[in-house]
């Protein structure tokens, strides 16, 4: 596997790392800050899943909200009525959300563009409704709460939100890590291939229908690991947060256009660009007047989407070379 | 007999379906926010209603207006400028709007939900043992005369003509100087005022809030998709058996299921009809 990176590049992604791990003693460790980095982590690391299925194999996903519900709900089920672990509840959300995604991969594959798009949809509006509906398994609307046990690495409750952070960094670092060997792999050159032309790829020997549908595996999989971080992180949760479709659906893909769909940092820009900046609108707005944060929030879609909707990757690099020329364009 | 009377009510519901999503998808964009001209078609009659006295019935033009101006905006700003973008550019730039449009409607009209009352809401014409609701008959025949309306000018008057050229063959149509652009605005700009004409035809049995056009997005994806795209009497065909799928679920599911089995059909569509109707290689 060669990555290509630059003597420059690997020393910036160390500096960078260095300075992730040792930011949060800047914060204080209970403080609101430390959450909203916490959070930027988590979608980071979702939109970097969803990256593997939109920005590799260049498939729209509108449903993995889907993948991280059925994550939550897993982990904290099995804690709930059966004691275990959430670390193993790790394991079966992961399995979980293979599952799911490859059985809703079954029907979907063959799609192309929009309908790939709209397919999926309504495949994660099809888990919202059933999680609203099947109120003895999730307790239904009203939502579920983790139940609360002494903080240990076990039970993976901490009563210090650091902690937190770093399982945050440590989930972002591994799932960007499956992205960039995904996409130096033999798999990740077939989903190129199919993204540039998918008949090509075909009449050459590419099994896309096949190639896809591990991205998708892989994708769902993760999506759903996710799912039991966040359950984890917030202690409790109902059906409209986790399988939102503006709240997670929309949003982690939103947060790896911005930042740059397809490349292994844009998540992580995206997500440390769109989490604050919701956040910060929310604390200015929304005591006033309801929605208006969401109002900042599409319009920034938008804006992104008119300008460059190769993100801000891209953009960076435009501006780069417009000020030398004869440099990368 | 209940089968009997769900399928009537599916029927006329239905007919307002197919309107809201004939020329929804018409030259190749798909347009995420569709639903929300829909809301925005409601908030406009409920106005009409609130302030002016008007019947929603008779605000529905009014609404085509409205939101007819507005399409033309939304295109000439957003829309004509990813039409050679990728898909993903497409998909998300309608996405945008979606947002915005939904919350947009809840800064300014809040997130209450309010009806109209009207003096015929709750009479129903009774045929043998079967009842007619007024306000779904009413709502139902306004369909079906924008339909014809619609038809009418697709098929005899020059924009209509145009239209449907640019739609076959956008490099045709220009060469035989049309404006392949304006038709692609007048096509979109369309769509949405029939989508909002048929949320006004709608109020008088259904109440509006910011939020509702996600009860319709769904819905609307099926239509087509079961239909056709661009096609109207695929619209109308889509329309009818998405009203009466609608209807006959209520029949053997709860209420809050009702909008499952309709995600089921339609993904149980597009899985069985890949590339969805079109069968190009989009």
């Amino acid at each position: 596997m060669k990555l290509g990176l630059s003597k420059r590049q690997v020393a910036l992604i160390a500096l960078a790392l260095a300075v992730a791990i040792v930011l949060p003693f800047a914060f204080d460790a209970r403080g609101y800050t430390i959450r909203i980095l916490c959070l930027g982590l988590l979608f980071a690391a979702m939109a970097q899943a969803w990256n593997i299925v939109g920005g590799l194999a260049n498939q729209m996903s509108l449903g993995h909200a889907a993948f991280f519900g059925i994550g939550a709900y897993t982990s904290t089920l099995l804690l709930i009525h059966f004691g275990i672990s959430p670390w193993l509840g790790l394991i079966a959300s992961g399995v979980l959300g293979g599952v799911a995604a490859f059985a809703i991969s079954l029907p979907t594959m063959r799609l192309r563009g929009h309908y790939f798009a709209l397919a999926t949809l309504a495949f994660g509006e099809v888990m919202r409704v059933i999680g609203n509906s099947w109120s003895d398994l999730t307790g239904g609307p009203v939502g579920i709460s983790v139940p609360f046990a002494k903080p240990s690495f076990v039970m993976f409750q901490f009563a210090d939100t650091r902690t937190y952070y770093w399982l945050m960094l440590a989930a972002f670092i591994v799932v960007t890590a499956v992205f960039v060997a995904i996409k130096h792999s033999r798999t990740g050159y077939r989903l190129q291939a199919i993204k540039e032309n998918a008949d090509a790829a075909e009449v050459i020997g590419v099994d896309t229908t096949r190639t896809k549908i591990i991205a998708a595996i892989v994708s769902g999989a993760l999506t759903a690991c996710l799912g039991t971080f966040y359950a984890q992180f917030q202690y409790f949760f109902d059906p409209d947060t986790v399988f939102g479709v503006a709240s997670v659906s929309i949003r982690v893909a939103m947060i790896a256009i911005v930042g740059g769909i397809g490349t292994a940092a844009g998540p992580l820009l995206g997500a440390l660009f769109v989490i604050p900046l919701e956040e910060a609108a929310n604390q200015v707005f929304s005591a006033q007047v309801a929605g208006l944060a969401q109002l900042v929030f599409g319009t920034l879609l938008i804006i992104v989407i008119l300008v460059e909707p190769r993100g801000f990757i891209v953009l960076w690099q435009r501006l780069v070379a417009r000020r030398k020329p004869g440099g990368p364009s | 007999m209940a089968v009997i009377q769900a399928i009537l009510d599916g029927i006329m519901i239905g007919g307002v379906y197919a309107v809201i999503s004939l020329v929804f998808g018409v030259m190749g964009i798909i347009n995420f926010a569709q639903a929300e001209f829909l809301m925005l078609g409601m908030f406009v009659a409920y106005y009409a209603w609130a302030w002016l006295g008007l019947d929603p019935l008779i605000a529905a033009p009014l609404a085509f207006v409205v939101v007819f101006a507005l399409g033309a905006v939304v295109h000439q700003l957003m829309i004509r400028r990813v039409l050679q973008a990728p898909v993903v550019a497409q998909i998300f730039l309608t996405v945008g709007l979606l947002i915005v449009l939904e919350n947009a409607a809840l800064v300014m009209f809040g997130s209450s939900f309010r009806s109209v009352t009207t003096p015929y809401q709750t009479s129903a014409l009774q045929v043998g043992e079967l009842f007619v609701s007024v306000p779904y008959l009413a709502a139902f025949l306004m369909s079906v005369a924008c339909g014809v309306a619609l038809w009418l000018f697709m098929r005899a008057s020059w924009f209509g003509r145009a239209m449907r050229a640019t739609a076959q063959d956008p490099m045709a149509a220009r060469l035989m100087g049309i404006n392949a652009d304006a038709m692609h605005r007048l096509a979109f700009a369309l769509g949405v005022a029939l989508t909002a004409f048929g949320g006004a035809v709608i109020l008088p049995y259904l109440t509006v809030s910011p939020t509702v056009g996600g009860q319709f997005v769904v819905l609307m994806f099926t239509v087509v998709v079961l239909g056709g795209l661009g096609s109207v009497a695929g619209a109308v065909v889509g329309g009818l058996a998405v009203g009466i799928i609608q209807s006959l679920s209520a029949l053997a599911f709860p209420i809050q299921l009702q909008n499952l089995v309709l995600f089921v059909v339609f993904i149980a569509v597009l899985a069985l009809r890949p590339e969805g109707l079109l069968g190009g290689s989009r």
